[in-house]
């Protein structure tokens, strides 16, 4: 499967990282990693974009960040969602599959 | 008593260096860990990091995007931790309060006084001082004066043929204005009685000169005050709101003033006024006056107003001014030999001698203010020892310094933020009333009130005193000693020597500001006490007065007039009651006016003819009033016109200047420049009275019996009774509308309220001064009181123990005794010297007392031992009751 170019995906980063930080705390490399094997490879986000978001998310009170040990011993940088990124996760999700839903049908071949 | 964990782990907040660091890390672990993973996957361990960062995309913005956001984000973090930490600060503050009313009580009073009275002299002193004049471009308005050679100081109003000169010569200027003081018109309204209001008589052109236009319709037009121009007439706001209904239909109707009908042409603004009591302003037609020989250029009764030309100095207006005075010199030198000109800002003039008194009142509210600080201060610190073990408590579990510091200033400046809110409102109400029961103390176009600018006086006060009296007792719980305190569990010792110094300190500063202020009361009383006790020469006590106004057609002759008083004194005279009734030009203390005199026979001296102060009397004025004649005759029926030559009185003052010799009776004497004018024989002399000023002397005064006179239809009525005055109103008022039924009275008043009238600047800067002064004093007394009360329960143990070893109660109360006494002697002799230097600005307010009067020093010294003595015998009584075994067994 081939990558979905970047600015298909730019409004969609921030939901794609929350839904990734949904079952636990992950660094930023795992972020992406979990984003690439869940998509086959078609959802690859790349470092720059996908930090850039991370801080954002922070700011904005959507994941807070701690420093912990990576699995092979380094400092990493932690992201979980917070309270109101989780709540944002799971209405932005209804949005999503709808919208996607919608656009799907659009396109379908009549 | 320990504030609840705000979080469980509080993350130190991270500097801008922590911040790059952490983003550098944070990045440089994905590049780490990508390259790791192609290597796994069979890339070349040179090639892995170049394409991990490849891969990884614009590095060097993502660094710097990220650290610009954290850094943002992390300030916010500051300020929600911050605003948390002081919510929390201000919650634990309220309980604090709500623990200890009473502290809190005190401390909100105290500040709410010394902070409303700051703000009530604050809200007059800045409207009177500092803010514009309610007119167009005020800066460059200007009064124009003249100048008595021999006092410039004095200012004088313009006569009619001056006042042409100086307006068709004068070149720094852009136009003179002019308006008399001869106001008071009868009004006939279309239904009801006559009125007699307030109509100024203005030139065409002095609206212009202020710069106001009318609110509605216009103000006058150039041509509106020539003789020929129909009548016109400009209403006030407030009178057409009070007599005329606020009637729409207003402007245009005709109004019936003096018999005369004028035509309604506009409304000026609310709160529009050029002397503060006019109702309306008709044209000031002077043309008449400038035609008649009979008024001359010794007749100042213009008051000018002027505008300085563009770029124009004051002082150029100045000797422009006064070239032309020189040149009248010249030119008439029998009535202008004596005067120059001069201009002064309005705005200068209309705060003129009000500047002192309220700068003085001034520093007396910041001093008070200063006493309530220290005041303050010393009970703050007082409390903060006894809280010693709860601080000492939370320093243990980790308070910081600056985090005990700034509960302890968050208490106080919570304090006083509630103190300056009250102190507002007290300011708010107290400036009204004190304005209301003074009407005449402040020059009427001032409007002073509330807003803005007073509201952020108020609350900068409030914060500058909450630091200022929170700050020391703040600094000092960060000194605290953890240790000792925590170990003797805050029971012994008076706290540390710095804080016992400051203390003593501040008790001793108190006092000495408080003794100032009482010095400075002390002075203005006497003053007043002697100025209300001055020899008036009558006696103002069962005097009623009331004004009346005759003029128009109907009494343009001297016949109509005495006719009319005639029937008005015989009625009122006759009526059950009245002692004697007289009537007089000018009412004790409100003005006079001069002329020039010859003697027949006497030599004039170099500067020509000396003036007198001249004034008309009808009927039994001398007996009315209680004036003594001292020789000779008053007027009687034979001193009519038509029975031959003019008589005149004189007072005893005038004799001593124009008849040295003493033999004034029948001598002859000229009033006037004329010299065709008949000469008048002196048939008696009466005992001077304060005529003009409670605080001045009488001067010379010539009094006719006004029975030749067309000029003059104004008399004040004075009515002795036996009775209150009050009640004698009817009478009057059923004569006046027996002899002229269209006509009206108005000013119905007592003597004594006229005369309290004129003393009510100085009574309003009295009252306030002595109300600080006692604000000043009660502060003082309950800041010593304080601090012997919380040393004395600090030593109790010490006392005790001295009981124990056989001191007597005798010593332990003198020993307390003596500790008030030698602070409030410190702060007397510190008072003393500030009062001596400062008391030499009152000179020109006092009266009869020099600022070193001895007796008032010597009263204040004595008033403070007494307060200090029983401010200090309740805490000197519990010393001498302390048992020794309890203060013992404490420990």
């Amino acid at each position: 499967m081939t990558r979905i170019p970047s600015e298909l995906l730019q409004g969609t980063v921030d939901i794609l990282i929350l839904r990734a930080l949904a079952w636990e705390p992950m660094h930023g490399y795992a972020i992406s990693r979990w984003l690439d094997a869940r998509s086959d490879g078609a959802l690859g986000v790349d470092g720059a974009a996908l930090y850039q978001a991370l801080h954002r998310l922070e700011q904005r009170k959507l994941v807070s960040a701690s420093w912990g040990l990576s699995e092979n011993n380094r400092r990493a940088r932690y992201y979980r969602p917070t309270a109101a990124g989780r709540l944002r996760l799971r209405t932005e999700s209804v949005v999503w599959h709808r919208y996607a839903d919608a656009v799907a049908k659009v396109l379908s071949p009549a | 008593m320990m504030t609840r964990p705000r979080r469980l782990f509080e993350f130190p907040w991270r500097s801008r260096a922590t911040i790059d660091g952490d983003v550098e890390a944070e990045l440089q672990f994905h590049l780490d860990a990508r390259a790791a993973d192609l290597v796994a996957a069979g890339v070349p361990a040179d090639q892995a990091l170049r394409q991990a960062r490849a891969e990884f995309g614009d590095l060097d913005f993502t660094r710097r995007y990220c650290r610009d956001l954290d850094t943002r984000t992390e300030r916010g973090n500051r300020m929600t931790d911050r605003l948390g930490a002081w919510r929390l600060d201000l919650r634990f503050a309220w309980r604090t309060f709500r623990r200890h009313p009473a502290f809190a009580l005190v401390t909100i009073v105290t500040l709410a006084l010394a902070i409303g009275a700051n703000t009530a002299i604050f809200s007059v002193a800045r409207t009177v001082l500092f803010k514009p004049l309610p007119y167009g471009e005020p800066a460059a308005l200007v009064a124009l004066f003249s100048t008595p050679l021999e006092s410039p100081g004095n200012r004088w109003d313009f006569s009619a043929p001056d006042l042409a000169d100086y307006r068709s010569r004068q070149r720094s200027l852009t136009a003179i204005g002019a308006y008399s003081y001869r106001q008071l018109t009868t009004w006939r309204p279309g239904t009801g009685d006559p009125q007699i209001v307030n109509a100024m008589p203005v030139t065409a052109n002095l609206f212009e000169v202020l710069r106001v236009g009318a609110w509605r319709g216009r103000t006058f037009a150039a041509g509106d005050d020539a003789p020929s121009a129909a009548p016109t007439v400009v209403v006030s706001y407030a009178f057409w709101q009070r007599a005329l209904g606020s009637d729409p239909a207003t402007i245009g109707s005709t109004m019936t003033l003096s018999e005369l009908p004028y035509r309604v042409i506009g409304i000026m603004p609310r709160g529009f006024t050029v002397r503060g009591q006019e109702d309306m302003w008709i044209p000031l037609d002077m043309s008449g006056d400038l035609a008649n020989p009979g008024v001359t250029r010794k007749q100042h009764v213009f008051a000018a107003l002027a505008r300085l030309k563009p770029g124009v100095s004051i002082e150029a207006a100045r000797s422009d001014l006064m070239a032309i005075a020189r040149r009248l010199q010249g030119e008439y030198p029998e009535s202008n030999a004596r005067f120059l000109a001069t201009a002064e800002f309005l705005s200068e003039r209309a705060s003129a001698g009000l500047e002192r008194p309220l700068l003085l009142l001034l520093a007396a509210s910041v001093a008070v203010l200063l006493i309530a600080c220290a005041n303050l201060a010393n009970l703050t610190l007082a409390r903060t020892m006894g809280r010693r073990t709860e601080i000492a408590v939370r320093a243990a579990l980790g308070a910081g310094r600056s985090r005990l510091a700034r509960q302890l200033l968050t208490e106080s400046l919570l304090l006083a933020l509630i103190g300056g809110a009250v102190g507002v409102a007290v300011a708010a109400a107290a400036t009204r009333a004190i304005l209301a029961l003074n009407p005449n103390a402040l020059p009427p176009m001032f409007e002073v009130g509330i807003d803005g600018g007073v509201l952020g006086f108020g609350l900068l006060l409030s914060l500058g005193t909450g630091v200022l009296f929170g700050l020391l007792p703040a600094l000092d719980a960060g000194r605290a000693d953890l240790h000792a305190t925590l170990k003797s569990e805050g029971r012994s010792g008076t706290g540390s020597r710095s804080s016992e110094r400051a203390r003593r300190g501040l008790v001793v500063a108190q006092v000495g500001l408080a003794v100032v202020l009482l010095v400075g009361a002390g002075l203005l009383i006497r003053s007043f006490r002697d100025l209300t006790q001055v020899r008036l020469g009558f006696e103002p006590d069962h005097l009623l007065t009331a004004q009346l106004r005759l003029d128009g057609a109907r009494y343009d002759s001297a016949g109509a007039v005495n006719r009319f008083y005639d029937e008005v004194l015989s009625t009122v005279g006759a009526a059950p009651g009245v002692v004697a009734v007289g009537a007089t030009m000018h009412l004790p203390m409100q003005g006079g006016e001069n002329s020039s005199i010859y003697v027949e026979g006497a030599a004039l001296g170099a500067e020509g003819p000396r003036d007198i102060g001249y004034t008309m009397v009808r009927g039994d004025y001398f007996k009315a009033m209680r004036i003594p004649l001292v020789e000779g005759r008053t007027f009687d029926a034979t001193d009519s016109p038509e029975a031959g030559g003019g008589t005149a009185l004189l007072n005893q003052a005038a004799v001593r200047v124009f008849f040295p010799k003493g033999d004034a009776v029948g001598h002859r004497v000229r009033i006037g420049p004329n010299p065709a004018a008949p000469w008048t024989t002196i048939i008696g002399v009466v005992a001077d009275i304060r005529e003009r000023a409670l605080d001045t002397p009488a001067q010379p005064l010539y009094y006719d019996n006004g029975r030749r006179q067309t000029w003059w239809g104004s008399f004040s009525l004075v009515v002795r009774t036996g009775a209150e005055p009050m009640a004698l109103l009817p009478v009057v008022r059923t004569a006046v509308k027996r002899a002229d039924p269209v006509l009206a009275v108005r000013g119905f008043e007592t003597l004594e309220h006229v005369i309290g009238s004129s003393l009510a600047a100085r009574r309003f800067a009295l009252g306030i001064a002595a109300a600080f002064a006692g604000l000043a004093m009660v502060l003082a007394a309950v800041g010593i009181y304080g601090v012997l009360a919380y040393s004395v329960s600090a030593r109790s143990r010490e006392f005790g123990v001295r009981i124990a070893l056989g001191a007597s109660t005798r010593t332990v109360l003198r020993l307390v005794l003596r500790q008030g006494l030698s602070w409030s002697l410190a702060g007397l002799a510190l008072g003393i010297a500030g009062a001596m230097a400062g008391s030499r600005l009152l000179a020109g307010m006092l009266y009869g007392v020099t600022s070193f009067d001895l007796p008032t020093y010597l009263a204040v010294a004595a008033g403070l031992l007494i307060v200090t003595i029983s401010a200090s015998v309740i805490p000197a009584l519990r010393a001498a009751r302390a048992d020794p075994l309890d203060s013992i067994r404490t420990e």
